[in-house]
């Protein structure tokens, strides 16, 4: 497979987690408007009726549970590179961190190189690091099991009163989607600074990255 | 002037029948319930026998055995006479007509859900009891699985209101707080409503049950209140579960259409602020109620933790906050979209 590809692309994400990726995606999308409509019926009617946004909601809350299953799995059972990958380390945080937000917010418009180059071990920047590892380790955990207990919240009853109240768990889960919002909105601009606004979906939904430097 | 006269003489005379009754009813309970109210005489039948601590607490108490079971002689029971029974509807026209027109007559009578000497109204009765009743004949897991075909959160909504309150035609509903406490054995995943004795070491001496959360004795809770309750550590087992309760008492069994839109309950219309009515457990397995402050069930933390109807009582602030971070995410691409496209040229020329 290798040998037949021209040198200057590079694998950068294999399959499932491409699959995981847009499963994923199309749940959180499905999740935030349909989310829209739960808590503001009276403004958003998108679904025709509140029920149809609730089971729609519910069962795209599934999707992503499952899909993370998938991605863990992956990341841990399959490939293993999950704390290489995803763990900033600590010269991310001293330097790479404020080193690629000088580059996003001042050397790209003056048209200078990015300082991160892709590799399989190595394919995220400190600030995708960061975000992608606070998503995947904080964000989603906490989404899906707030999620969970509010599906079935007549036998967790006494688990609910015991974390502080079922109104902190839905206001949690609410201030945890307006989060996903956000980083969607970030997420899916900043996926537009690929060399060409493409290259980057490109390469998340084949697998291959064009090397920017030989482009 | 003599008509008015006529008129009262005619009022007194409907009253004295009913004030003697009243008079002989205490003195003739007591008697009837020496035996009908003594536990040996379950030995006779089990339907014979009267718990006399619900039957005191009822109104039908005020109106004595006798105005409904007629001819009890002196002799009674050697006499083998089997004394009357009064038909509901005597006294009960006005419901009686309304449930006759109900289709529901036909499958049950007054006393398939009430017993006369155990009724009360409907602000002395919990949810759990009301379905208690229609358990009987609507069996509660077959329930859930009819409802659950098109009502998302089936076990919930069946756990956590009232049939009444989508089965009867009441405009108003009540939001109406119950107080919980933890059990292992209940059905509620490990909640059950908490009565007058689980509460009785927290009430002031001498002072109603209402005190236990109605610190200052107002008669009213107010969000103070409400705060230092839930979040003081000897109630810590204690919570307060919601539901709603219709407003008045109909007996239209039916299906109605407009409750099976969610938004008749989830959506924040000119009712979201409204007071809600908190329900205290009394000795005897009925309940008062108390009216809490305007809003209480809106607040984030102190009002009622435990209670949340989404859609519904929804917190503004906590919608406001949401938004702005929203909004914060969308400058991203705003703000760094807009540099990005001045300084396009740049990047071109590279
Ligand atoms: C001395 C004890 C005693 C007293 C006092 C008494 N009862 Fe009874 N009562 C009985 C017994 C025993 C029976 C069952 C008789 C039978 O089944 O033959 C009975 C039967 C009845 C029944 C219905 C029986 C049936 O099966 O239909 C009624 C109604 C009733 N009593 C009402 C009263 C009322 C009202 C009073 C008071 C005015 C009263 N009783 C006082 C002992 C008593
Ligand atoms: C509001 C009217 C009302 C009052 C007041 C009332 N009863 Fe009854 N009672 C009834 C009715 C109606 C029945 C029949 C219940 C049924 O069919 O299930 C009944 C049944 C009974 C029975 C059982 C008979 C049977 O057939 O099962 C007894 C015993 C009895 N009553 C005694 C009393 C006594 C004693 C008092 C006073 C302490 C009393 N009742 C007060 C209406 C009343
Ligand atoms: C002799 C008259 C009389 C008869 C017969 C009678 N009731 Fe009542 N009932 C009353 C009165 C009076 C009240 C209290 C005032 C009110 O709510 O209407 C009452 C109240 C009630 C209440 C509400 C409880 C409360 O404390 O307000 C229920 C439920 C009830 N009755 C059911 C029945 C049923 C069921 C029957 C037939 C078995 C029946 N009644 C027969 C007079 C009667
Ligand atoms: C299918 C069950 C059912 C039947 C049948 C039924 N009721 Fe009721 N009734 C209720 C419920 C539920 C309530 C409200 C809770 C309570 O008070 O127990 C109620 C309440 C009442 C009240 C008190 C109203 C109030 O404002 O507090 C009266 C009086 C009453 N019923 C009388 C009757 C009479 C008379 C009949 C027969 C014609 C009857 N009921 C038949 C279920 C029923
Ligand atoms: C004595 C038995 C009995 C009791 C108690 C009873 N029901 Fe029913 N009910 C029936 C029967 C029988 C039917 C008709 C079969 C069916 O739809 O399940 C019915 C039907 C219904 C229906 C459907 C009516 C329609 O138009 O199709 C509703 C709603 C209902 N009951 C509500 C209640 C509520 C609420 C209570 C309690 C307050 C209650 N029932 C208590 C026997 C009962
Ligand atoms: C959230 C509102 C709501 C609650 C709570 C509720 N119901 Fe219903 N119920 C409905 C609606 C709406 C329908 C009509 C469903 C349809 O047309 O498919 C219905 C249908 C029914 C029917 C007739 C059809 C069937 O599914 O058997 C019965 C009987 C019934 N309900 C009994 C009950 C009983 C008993 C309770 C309490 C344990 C209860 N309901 C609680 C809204 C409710
Ligand atoms: C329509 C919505 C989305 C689009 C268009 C999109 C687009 C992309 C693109 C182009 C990439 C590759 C570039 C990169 O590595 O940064 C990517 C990667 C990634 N995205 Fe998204 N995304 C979407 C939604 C989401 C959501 C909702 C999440 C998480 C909550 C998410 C999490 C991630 C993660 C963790 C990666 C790195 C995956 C890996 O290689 O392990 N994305 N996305």
């Amino acid at each position: 497979m290798t040998e037949q590809t021209p040198p200057e692309q590079v694998y950068l994400t294999p399959t499932p987690v491409r699959i995981w990726h847009w499963l994923n995606a199309l749940g959180i999308v499905t999740l935030c408007v349909t989310g829209i409509q739960i808590r503001f019926p009276e403004y958003a009617n998108i679904f025709g009726t509140y029920k149809a946004a609730i089971r729609l909601h519910d069962i795209a809350g599934i999707t992503v549970s499952i899909s993370f299953l998938l991605w863990i799995f992956y990341y841990l059972v399959v490939a293993r590179n999950i704390a290489k990958v995803y763990v900033p380390t600590l010269a991310d945080i001293k330097s790479g961190l404020f080193q690629q937000a000088f580059f996003y917010f001042f050397n790209y418009f003056l048209g200078k190189d990015n300082p991160h180059t892709a590799t399989p071990d190595n394919k995220f920047n400190a600030i995708q690091k960061v975000t992608y590892f606070m998503t995947m380790f904080l964000l989603i955990p906490l989404v899906v099991v707030s999620g969970l207990l509010l599906m079935n919240i007549a036998p967790l009853r006494a688990w609910i009163i015991a974390i502080g109240g079922i109104k902190f768990l839905v206001d949690a889960h609410y201030l945890l989607a307006c989060s996903f919002f956000a980083f969607l909105c970030v997420h899916v601009y900043m996926a537009t600074l690929g060399h060409t606004p493409f290259a980057h979906f490109r390469q998340m939904w084949t697998g291959w990255e064009k090397m920017e430097h030989t482009g | 002037m003599s008509r008015t006269r006529g008129y009262l003489i005619l009022l007194l005379s409907a009253l004295i029948p009913v004030m003697t009754a009243a008079a002989v009813g205490a003195a003739e309970r007591s008697t009837c319930l020496s035996c009908h109210g003594e536990r040996k005489i379950l030995n006779k039948g089990t339907h014979l026998y009267i718990d006399p601590a619900k039957y005191e607490s009822t109104t039908h108490e005020r109106i004595g055995c006798v105005a409904c079971h007629t001819g009890v002689t002196p002799r009674h029971p050697a006499d083998g006479v089997r004394p009357s029974r009064a038909k509901c509807e005597e006294c009960h026209a006005a419901v009686y007509a309304e449930y006759e027109k109900s289709s529901h007559s036909a499958y049950a009578g007054c006393t398939d859900c009430h017993k006369p000497h155990a009724v009360k109204p409907l602000l002395a009765v919990s949810g759990r009891d009301i379905n208690i009743q229609c358990a009987k004949c609507h069996d509660n897991s077959a329930t859930v699985k009819s409802h659950a075909k098109w009502l998302p959160q089936a076990a919930l909504h069946i756990d956590a209101l009232p049939c009444i309150t989508c089965h009867t035609g009441s405009k108003e509903t009540v939001i109406t707080l119950y107080m919980a406490k933890r059990a292992g054995d209940s059905r509620l995943g490990g909640v059950a409503l908490a009565g007058y004795e689980d509460l009785r070491s927290f009430i002031p001496p001498g002072k109603k049950i209402g005190r236990v959360i109605d610190s200052n004795g107002d008669g009213a809770v107010s969000l103070d209140e409400l705060k230092a309750f839930n979040t003081s550590s000897q109630f810590k087992h204690i919570s307060l579960l919601g539901t709603m309760m219709p407003e008045v008492v109909t007996h239209s069994f039916q299906i109605l259409a407009n409750r099976w839109d969610c938004t008749f309950c989830h959506a924040s219309g000119p009712n979201a602020q409204q007071t809600s009515q908190l329900a205290f457990p009394e000795q005897g397995g009925t309940y008062s109620r108390m009216i809490v402050e305007k809003g209480a069930i809106l607040d984030i933390l102190y009002g009622t933790p435990d209670f949340y109807m989404t859609g519904f009582t929804r917190n503004k602030t906590l919608s406001i906050i949401g938004i702005l971070i929203v909004a914060s995410g969308l400058m991203v691409p705003i703000l760094h979209g807009t540099l990005r496209f001045l300084t396009r040229s740049r990047r071109k020329e590279r």
